[in-house]
């Protein structure tokens, strides 16, 4: 168990940097080199080290579940700890975000720290606490942890979106990402105080982790407080709460909308962000209790269902915008999207790969795209630049690769992913279907949206590629770029071969044709404690929520080809279209031609407007008339009975003007008086 | 003796500071004020109390002498510390000297009768929360008020002598109420009491010994003294519709002054409402359970709602006052150990949080002279550290975790949803519990709006950094506050086991 017991580590080392950074900028002074970026690095690399190890341990079967602090204990009552949980799940995903952070501090000695940024050291302090917190809750053994460092990583987000806080934009974008995110937060911990009002427990993991109760209530094994429910019921309703959080921090459809202001922030964080971090936490909170939500067929259906309308909605949106790194935000919201689709498919796995291959594909064309605006000298509009391939061909060939990925284009990883995604959706809808269940229609029907997103997304990554490297230079800063060192090419080069051939470890349509078995994640998720297993979410889907797989033709191969080669087939058709429209010398905004279609969609659908309204159109104006009416009629009540009972008008005046001895003798008398009128009252006398 | 040795010194200093010379008298009683740290340090590390004060638990540092008789009722001096008032008397003495500290920059007329003041604050206020006697508490209940008044009357802002007529006025008739609700009760017990003190009227009052008074049954007299208690000590809290005093109080007092009101004269409400409403009449309390948590509730929100109104930074604080109050109200008619005990413990996170707020603005205040939000952007160019602290409070005030304020909160969540005493606990805590969204509404907002940006100010004063003595009596704070948020189970544990036998008869666990 030796390499448990350096499990904290992974999480205290970035915390250590945070320290060391919050030092130096309360200093003032320049006491560490490169604005301490180095302890940062050392930090996440270290963290990645111990991760890896983790890695292989738990490879080697060996699991951690262990409680390390008491934060609240009563007697008699539940209490409230920290522990880790460290499984092939946790695992993998601490591998991931470890390594993306690390590349991401060392692209940003490339990107911030150019002459003259200030500030420096609280950007150091952020990403540091921004790692410390997603790994905390990577690691967090219950709800209520993951909830607080779920918190905590949100903060870290409103700190480095507003990094640049002497502008106008980024604050703005800071208040509204956590505003937002708080919103779904509120649901979310309405949840957890549920599951401990519930289980009295909010454990992940063991033999009274809280989906085993679950499924002991429904199974009429033990009993819960369920508030006068059915157990399924409140089940669900619980689910749905906690899924608020996923679905703000996750930025579904409808709290997606601080996502693409939050690109207001240093372009590493937004690629830590998206990639690896706070966005990646919801759906991984999902995954994290996958096994009260495989209890509740309703709300699998809704998680499928919002996550397949995402998909297609930000995929729709990505096609008009101008700037590199909104494209990029739109194609985050989608691709999450498709995330929690596989999830509420009952395609455990599949979303755990997804999440694993867009990590990669994701950090790299933020990373890619970083690269492009310190080319570009900070200018983010795609119209302005063209034929950077010819200048920067390191970025390009890597920045190919991720938005190849991005597409689902055949070989790359997200090809894979996606492949996988849509397959689940397909089959369980299939299944529900012909099973005459009602959820499988919204599966299909999710299914269909998510099928019809990769159309899109095709086209808006490689109009996004062409009019970015492609062309001729529409500006004199294309012409002239300014050039980029090892610190930006180093990570893109790491991530630009894991975008190409994170897909190999999960290859199921060349496992089902072969026979070969190469389905390396599915193996990896099988094993793992008990309750936590790719198997054993599984059976609960089948036994709780009847999901079955059908088949469209030729039993599962036939559909696994059909299902990759449609989905393939639409990319491709996508890329195509694009290559039509941009991949020429000149190209023309081609998307004026949707006429009043684009501009709702360059608007967001208006999902904004609502928004904001709701907050400045509504609630600001209630407020003042709260205050209004607070100040005029209660306590208009209050200052009228005193002038009318205590005193008249001119006493009053009389003794407003009076001087402060006046007043302490009043306050004696005052004092006398009472107790005189109580003791004669009390008979005292 | 320490109790008496604590509360007789602090007397002592605020004498001793008040004839001092101006010009020391803020390092004077700076000084002076360390000595009740130390002390209410040592009883804690000395602590060894169990159980409830007023419910027969073993107290730490108890001493009771007979004093006199008056009309059959025998008075005496009776002080004692359970694990309700041990975290509240370490918050008054080290919130009174960080506050001493804040007043150095901006009071600059008759110091030696503010710092003197301040300490005779202290001193009353170990003595509410140290007293066992109802009379010698009701003396040092009323008795704070006294240089409250004065500090806000005499140093205060433009509209001093209103607002201190105000609060003097207003929680002055709530005593009055709260008195009156108070002695029903003795007088309803009859002779089944032979003393005021507050342990053996909670439980004769506990044990159903109430009798009839006037023309009153036991019930109607239980309630009516419940009610005129929840109204007297609901004042101070404040709760709404009580609470209009408050802002008024707030933005005319000096910084200091506002500390120590929203930090520990606010605690003396809802310490008292835990005391006396919670503790000796159980069966009423959940009687009235619907209208109390509707009252907290709508504290929680409407108090929001007002901040969210507000372009003054300080009324912004004093608003989320009242809201934060709500939660302890939630809390406390909760009747499980979470809820009481939370509800106790956000009492000491709330007091370290406001206090480290109204120190924040005041600190801005003393370099800006002015807390309106739209007379300046982009503080944080000028003041970084203050801002960087000024984020960090915030947060603790939005409930961050890892901070004071979410322990406080989520436990009082956690102990109300699941609330047997409660009916539709669930969602009374549900409605409770938006509040954590409009408080990160009106704070991040105002934060945006006076902290970011181009800086802005139109202002003949240098505008730099903060002293170094007011950075570090906010960086205290936000020690303190992230330190009780990691650990909470520092003050939480000794909480919960005073808090436990008050439930046996209530509601239940």
């Amino acid at each position: 168990m030796a390499a448990f017991d350096y499990a904290p580590a992974i999480v205290l080392l970035p915390f250590l940097s945070f320290l060391v950074s919050v030092g130096v900028a309360v200093s003032g002074r320049d006491l560490l080199p490169k604005g301490g970026a180095l302890p940062g690095i050392a930090a996440t690399a270290g963290s990645f080290l111990l991760s890896v190890w983790m890695f292989l341990t738990v490879s080697g079967g060996q699991y951690y579940d262990e409680t390390i602090y008491t934060w609240a204990a009563v007697e008699g009552s539940f209490e409230l700890t920290f522990g880790l949980l460290i499984d092939p799940l946790s695992a993998m995903m601490l591998v991931i975000v470890t390594l993306i952070a690390t590349l991401v501090h060392v692209f940003s000695l490339g990107y911030m720290n150019d002459d003259g940024q200030t500030g420096l050291p609280r950007y150091y302090a952020g990403l540091g606490l921004f790692t410390a917190s997603m790994l905390g809750f990577v690691v967090a053994d219950n709800l209520l942890m993951a909830f607080m460092f779920f918190e905590l990583v949100g903060l870290c987000s409103y700190l480095l979106i507003g990094f640049w806080f002497r502008e106008a934009g980024p604050p703005s974008a800071a208040k509204k990402a956590f505003l937002v995110t708080r919103f779904g937060d509120y649901f979310f911990l309405i949840g957890v105080v549920a599951v401990f009002a519930t289980f009295g427990t909010s454990q992940f993991a063991g033999a009274e982790a809280f989906p085993v109760l679950a499924e002991e209530v429904l199974l009429g094994e033990a009993s819960a407080n369920t508030f006068g429910f059915a157990p399924q019921t409140w089940f669900t309703i619980v689910g749905l709460l906690v899924l608020g959080g996923v679905v703000g921090k996750s930025a579904q459809f409808p709290l997606h909308t601080w996502l693409p202001d939050a690109m207001e922030g240093p372009t590493p964080v937004s690629a830590l962000i998206h990639a690896a971090t706070m966005v990646a936490a919801g759906v991984y909170l999902v995954a994290r209790m996958y096994g009260f939500y495989a209890l509740t067929p309703t709300t699998l259906a809704i998680i499928a269902f919002i996550g397949g309308f995402t998909a297609l909605f930000a995929a729709t949106m990505g096609v008009v915008k101008r700037e590199i790194k909104q494209v990029l935000a739109y194609s985050t919201i989608s691709q999450y999207g498709y995330m929690m689709l596989a999830l509420g498919s009952g395609g455990y796995i599949a979303a755990t790969f997804h999440l694993m291959t867009h990590a990669f594909f994701k950090a790299l064309l933020f990373l890619g795209a970083g690269s492009v605006i310190i080319a570009m000298h900070h200018n983010e509009d795609m119209w302005d630049m063209g034929n950077l391939k010819e200048k920067m061909p390191v970025t390009y060939a890597t920045f190919l690769a991720g938005s190849l990925a991005l597409a689902g284009i055949f070989p790359f990883s997200g090809f894979w992913s996606k492949d996988e995604v849509l397959y689940e959706a397909l089959v369980h809808g299939l299944g529900g279907l012909g099973g005459g269940e009602a959820e499988g229609a919204l599966l299909l029907g999710a299914w269909a949206m998510g099928l019809l997103a990769v159309f899109f997304t095709g086209f808006y990554t490689f109009r996004m590629v062409f009019l970015t490297f492609h062309g001729e230079s529409r500006s004199d800063t294309a012409r002239n770029p300014h050039g980029v060192g090892w610190n930006v090419k180093g990570p893109l080069a790491v991530l630009g071969v894991l975008a190409v051939v994170a897909g190999f470890v999960n290859m199921v349509p060349v496992a089902k044709l072969t026979g070969a078995e190469i389905e390396f994640l599915h193996k990896w998720l099988e094993h793992g404690p008990a309750g936590l297993t790719s198997e054993h979410y599984t059976e609960l889907t089948h036994e709780f929520a009847h999901y079955t797989a059908g088949t469209l033709a030729g039993g599962e191969l036939g559909t696994a080809l059909i299902s990759g080669g449609v989905s393939l087939a639409l990319a491709l058709a996508g890329v195509g279209l694009a290559h039509v429209l941009y991949n020429v010398p000149e190209p023309t905004e081609h998307t004026d031609k949707l006429g009043g279609i684009k501009t709702l969609l360059y608007n967001n659908y208006y999902q904004d407007e609502y928004q904001v309204w709701l907050a400045t159109g509504l609630t600001l104006p209630v407020s003042r008339a709260a205050d209004k009416f607070d100040q005029g009629v209660v306590d208009g009540v209050v200052n009228g009975v005193s002038s009318v009972s205590l005193f008249s008008g001119s006493r009053v005046k009389q003794l407003q003007t009076g001087v402060v001895s006046n007043y302490a003798m009043l306050l004696t008398l005052g004092l006398t008086v009472l107790l005189v009128v109580f003791g004669l009252l009390g008979g005292w006398f | 003796m320490i109790v008496e040795a604590l509360i007789a010194f602090t007397f002592a200093a605020a004498l001793v500071t008040f004839v001092a010379p101006n010009k020391v008298a803020g390092k004077l009683a700076f000084g002076l004020s360390l000595v009740p740290i130390l002390g209410s340090l040592f009883m804690w590390s000395q602590f060894d109390a169990t159980g409830n004060a007023l419910l027969g638990g073993s107290l730490a540092f108890e001493e009771s002498f007979a004093w006199l008789t008056l009309a059959g009722y025998e008075l005496s001096w009776h002080t004692g510390v359970d694990g309700i008032s041990m975290p509240l008397v370490v918050l008054t003495t080290v919130l009174t000297s960080l506050a001493i500290v804040s007043a150095w920059t901006p009071i600059d007329s008759r110091q030696s009768q503010f710092y003197g003041l301040f300490l005779f604050m202290e001193a009353n206020l170990l003595g509410v929360f140290t007293a066992l006697d109802f009379f010698m508490w009701f003396v040092f209940w009323e008795a704070v008020l006294i240089p409250m008044y004065l500090l806000v009357g005499v140093w205060g802002g433009p509209r001093r002598k209103y607002a201190a007529i105000k609060f003097f006025v207003y929680t002055n008739i709530a005593s009055l109420v709260m008195f009156i609700g108070f002695m029903a009760l003795v007088f309803g017990l009859g002779d089944s009491i032979t003393s005021l003190g507050l342990p053996e009227i909670a439980q004769a009052l506990r044990a159903g010994e109430l009798g009839g008074f006037g023309a009153l049954d036991a019930d109607t007299l239980r309630l009516v003294a419940f009610v005129a208690m929840f109204v007297g000590f609901g004042v101070k809290v404040p709760i709404v519709p009580l609470h209009t005093w408050l802002p008024d109080a707030h933005v005319e007092a000096p910084t200091p002054a506002s500390v120590m009101l929203a930090g520990v004269l606010l605690k003396m409400g809802t310490y008292a409402l835990l005391r006396f409403n919670f503790t000796m009449l159980p069966e009423t309390a959940t009687a009235l359970a619907i209208p109390i948590a509707a009252i907290a509730a709508l504290s929680v929100i409407y108090g929001a709602m007002l901040a969210l109104a507000q372009q003054d930074l300080k009324r912004i604080v004093a608003y989320s006052s009242v809201s934060s109050m709500g939660y302890v109200i939630l809390g406390l008619i909760a009747y499980t150990v979470y809820g009481v005990g939370g509800a106790t413990f956000q009492m000491i996170a709330h007091g370290l949080i406001s206090g480290l707020m109204f120190m924040a603005v005041g600190v801005i205040y003393n370099t800006t002279h002015t807390r309106m939000v739209g007379d300046m952007s982009g503080m944080a160019d000028r003041m970084p550290i203050t801002t960087g602290i000024f984020i960090a409070g915030a947060f603790g005030y939005m409930g961050l975790p890892l901070m004071a304020g979410f322990a406080g909160e989520f436990f009082i969540f956690v102990g109300s949803f699941g609330s047997q005493a409660l009916p539709y606990a669930p969602v009374f805590t549900s409605i409770a519990m938006f509040g954590i969204v409009i408080v990160a509404g009106y704070l991040l907002l105002a934060m945006q709006r006076t902290l970011f940006g181009s800086f802005r100010l139109e202002t003949d004063y240098e505008v730099g950094r903060a002293p170094r003595h007011d950075t570090l009596a906010l960086a205290t704070l936000l020690v303190l506050v992230i330190a009780l948020g990691v650990a909470p189970d520092t003050f939480f544990s000794m909480i919960t086991d005073a808090v436990t036998p008050i439930l046996e008869t209530g509601g239940g666990l």
